[in-house]
């Protein structure tokens, strides 16, 4: 489902979703699209956040409130803060206009495969690439080499491979972590996505799996698809 | 100085006549009934002279009363004879009580005087402060030199301040200023005393500007006293007056330098006062430039985003477009651009009206080929609404800028086409309004709310509840720009039968050569 406000907008995202195989439905205010989304169920939502009447962040709330359809952000809003508050409410990824219909598709892609196998903790072991995590048995493996976490290392990259190419904010991820009392301390969660480069990334410079979205918090790269969109 | 030494003498005269009169009073009595000692009758006229007229005519009527009693009515009659040691002590009684009457009455009138000062001082000085209250620096000053110089009777008082590196000055009263008069001098006009105390002729002043108070003694005709704030002289008090007048007495300095320390604390708050609206206009331009950058960000990437997509969606290679749908992607990238374009127009208009840069090139035009021209030219904004356009066929041509005043229109249309939803009609009416020509655009859309009519055409402002309206919310801002550079005036408000309505006017005035039709 589309929800935009600038139909030109709408029309081109519209051709292109068909054209690659999707139906589509559209609305262009935030009444309309909790209306049509009780309607279609659709299996992702691509949603601008300037709607008139209503804010299209309720939008996000009256969603997720009853599912866990995905939500890919659209707006013109560029802020930190406004991408990280979307994410906070549940959104699952964000773009920022003018945007790559490429990439767009590619993210719509991507989180519809996540929604078709829900890998999040039924698998015992999670595999990407070349990085293996036996959640049985807390063992994680670069290219089949053992690798040695602490065990807030091994929180930290368990939350991140709960969410596959989802982008996390620090305060996702201070919560999932530390516990719900911490929510400011994004310090240590910078220390912490350091140490797991050095550890797990093949150049924690340039890293392939964790991903820094700037001024928003990290993602977790599974899929080789979002690792070359993104760049 | 003659006017003091005319009431001195006057006064002596009034003290003999007092003496006189009471000898007559006494003659008279004595007429008609003999009584044996009636001078103490003399002491009521020494009362009354010490009491009005102080110490020394009392004195002077005390002797003069002493001489009369014993002319006119002591044996041996009109002979000056001082016999009996009784007139002796009649006349040491009559000197001590006109000495001590005198000097007790003399004090009692210097009290009296002295409180009447305090008064005026006062009174003076609460009126200066309440004078100074004015918003208007320039204003409170000229009020309290007007003020100082009703005051102080003199005939000119100025002020001169610097605040903040600005001079003000202020003047009360007809004398030239010393300035004038110097260059005059300089000039060697002779002087003359015929043109003394004439407006604008006044002569007599000689000495250069000195800082800081001048004695009283030397100077009496240019008085002027220093207002001092921490950072040194920031200005001065000036009376002037003609060479008729009274010199400067201390009283009046000690007041003009009370005045002079009120304006140098008027100067430090206004200076404070500068700092803060300084401070307010930063922040409000700060305030503008947020906006700015918000309405850029938001505004300027929306056609970019519908024209990025666009021509993604072209470019990929795994879809084949029909041509229906490529002519509709680029149909669309040629609307957004038109769209990116009128945005960036508009804001350049904006900055230089807001810089007085954009002036109505005026010709005269045909009103309803210039309506005409908008409607068609915005066909494709106005194609989801019906528009009705009614031009009074009988208007006189009107001299505008023709390309602002199509700005204008087209602003005003396609702020209707925003607001009112598709399908519903706006009217374009054209008619004369007495001196004026009015245009109107009319909707029948939600309407305004009353409480935001005034803010519409504050640039970057959109009626509430529509945020997301297309454009920038500089469209009425640069109509009332243009409007009002072209001497016109222009308005919102809603109709009766709901909707809102933009109207208008521009002057018809006595203007260059038509150009007529086009």
């Amino acid at each position: 489902m589309v929800v935009d406000d600038e139909p030109a907008i709408v029309k081109a995202l519209e051709r292109n979703l068909r054209a690659h195989g999707f139906q589509v439905a559209s609305a262009t205010t935030a009444d309309d699209a909790r209306s049509e989304f009780e309607r279609w169920r659709p299996d992702a939502v691509v949603l601008d956040l300037g709607l008139p009447g209503r804010d299209g962040l309720e939008v996000i709330k009256a969603i997720r409130a009853r599912s866990a359809t995905p939500i890919i952000i659209l707006s013109v809003r560029g802020s930190d803060a406004d991408k990280v508050g979307a994410l906070d409410l549940g959104a699952d990824d964000y773009l920022t206009k003018p945007f790559s219909v490429d990439e767009l598709l590619a993210r719509v892609r991507v989180m519809l495969r996540h929604v078709a196998r829900p890998r999040t903790g039924t698998d015992a072991v999670f595999k990407t690439a070349d990085l293996a995590v036996d959640l049985e048995h807390r063992r994680v493996t670069v290219a089949g080499a053992e690798v040695r976490l602490t065990p807030t290392e091994y929180d930290l990259l368990r939350a991140f491979i709960a969410n596959p190419d989802k982008v996390l904010t620090p305060l996702m991820l201070l919560r999932a972590v530390w516990g719900a009392e911490y929510g400011s301390e994004a310090h240590y969660l910078h220390v912490y996505v350091a140490r797991l480069r050095r550890k797990l990334e093949a150049d924690a410079k340039r890293p392939r799996y964790l991903k820094t979205e700037p001024g928003v918090g990290y993602r977790f790269v599974a899929q080789e698809e979002i690792a070359l969109s993104s760049d | 100085m003659k006017r003091p030494f005319v009431r001195t003498a006057s006064s002596y005269l009034i003290a003999l006549a007092a003496v006189a009169v009471m000898s007559l009073v006494i003659g008279l009595i004595l007429r008609l009934i003999p009584i044996g000692n009636l001078s103490t009758l003399y002491l009521i006229a020494v009362l009354a002279v010490a009491t009005r007229l102080g110490r020394g005519p009392a004195i002077v009527s005390a002797i003069a009363a002493f001489v009369a009693f014993d002319w006119f009515f002591v044996n041996p009659l009109h002979e000056i004879t001082i016999a009996d040691p009784a007139e002796w002590v009649s006349l040491g009684v009559f000197l001590i009580t006109a000495v001590i009457t005198g000097e007790l009455a003399a004090s009692e009138r210097a009290r009296a005087k002295i409180a009447q000062r305090r008064e005026r001082e006062a009174l003076l000085l609460y009126d200066a402060l309440r004078l100074m209250a004015d918003p208007d620096l320039d204003v409170a000053l000229a009020a309290v030199a007007e003020r100082v110089r009703a005051e102080m009777h003199v005939d000119r008082a100025e002020i001169d301040l610097r605040i903040a590196g600005t001079e003000h000055e202020a003047a009360a009263g007809g004398i030239d200023s010393p300035g004038a008069v110097t260059e005059l001098l300089g000039h060697g006009r002779a002087p003359t005393d015929t043109a003394s105390g004439q407006p604008g002729r006044w002569i007599r002043v000689v000495p250069p500007k000195t800082a800081g108070p001048v004695a009283a003694a030397t100077l009496a005709r240019r008085f002027e006293v220093a207002v001092r704030a921490a950072g040194g002289t920031i200005g001065h008090v000036t009376l002037l007056r003609d060479d008729r007048g009274e010199s400067f007495t201390e009283h009046q300095r000690r007041l003009l330098e009370l005045i002079a320390t009120q304006l140098a604390a008027l100067a430090e708050r206004s200076e404070l006062q500068e700092v803060v609206t300084r401070g307010e206009v930063l922040r409000r331009t700060d305030e503008l430039k947020t906006a700015l950058l918000n309405a850029v960000s938001h505004d300027l990437r929306t056609p970019l985003a519908s024209i990025i997509a666009s021509t993604g969606s072209l470019r990929q290679h795994d879809v084949t477009w029909t041509n229906e749908e490529r002519d509709d992607f680029i149909e669309a990238i040629e609307q957004q651009a038109q769209r990116l374009s009128s945005i960036v127009g508009n804001l350049l208009d904006l900055s230089r009206i807001e810089a007085g840069a954009l002036k109505p090139d005026k010709q005269l035009h045909d009103v309803s080929a210039l309506v005409d021209d908008v409607v068609s030219r915005m066909h494709g904004t106005t194609s989801r609404h019906d528009l009705h356009v009614q031009v009074d066929p009988d208007l006189p041509p009107v001299a505008v800028d023709e390309v602002q005043i199509d700005q204008v229109l087209a602003n005003l249309i396609e702020n209707a086409t925003k607001y009112a939803p598709p399908g519903t009609t706006i009217d374009v009416t054209a008619r004369r309004e007495g001196a004026n020509l009015q245009i109107e655009v009319s909707d029948r859309g939600p309407g305004v709310p009353a409480s935001e009519i005034e803010q519409l055409f504050a640039p970057f402002y959109r009626a509430s509840g529509r945020r997301s309206a297309s454009g920038v919310g500089l469209g009425l801002a640069v109509a009332r720009g243009l409007v009002e550079g072209h001497g016109g005036r222009i308005w919102a408000g809603n109709r009766p039968q709901g909707g809102s309505r933009f109207v208008f006017t521009l002057p018809y005035e006595s203007s260059p050569e038509p150009v007529g039709k086009r």
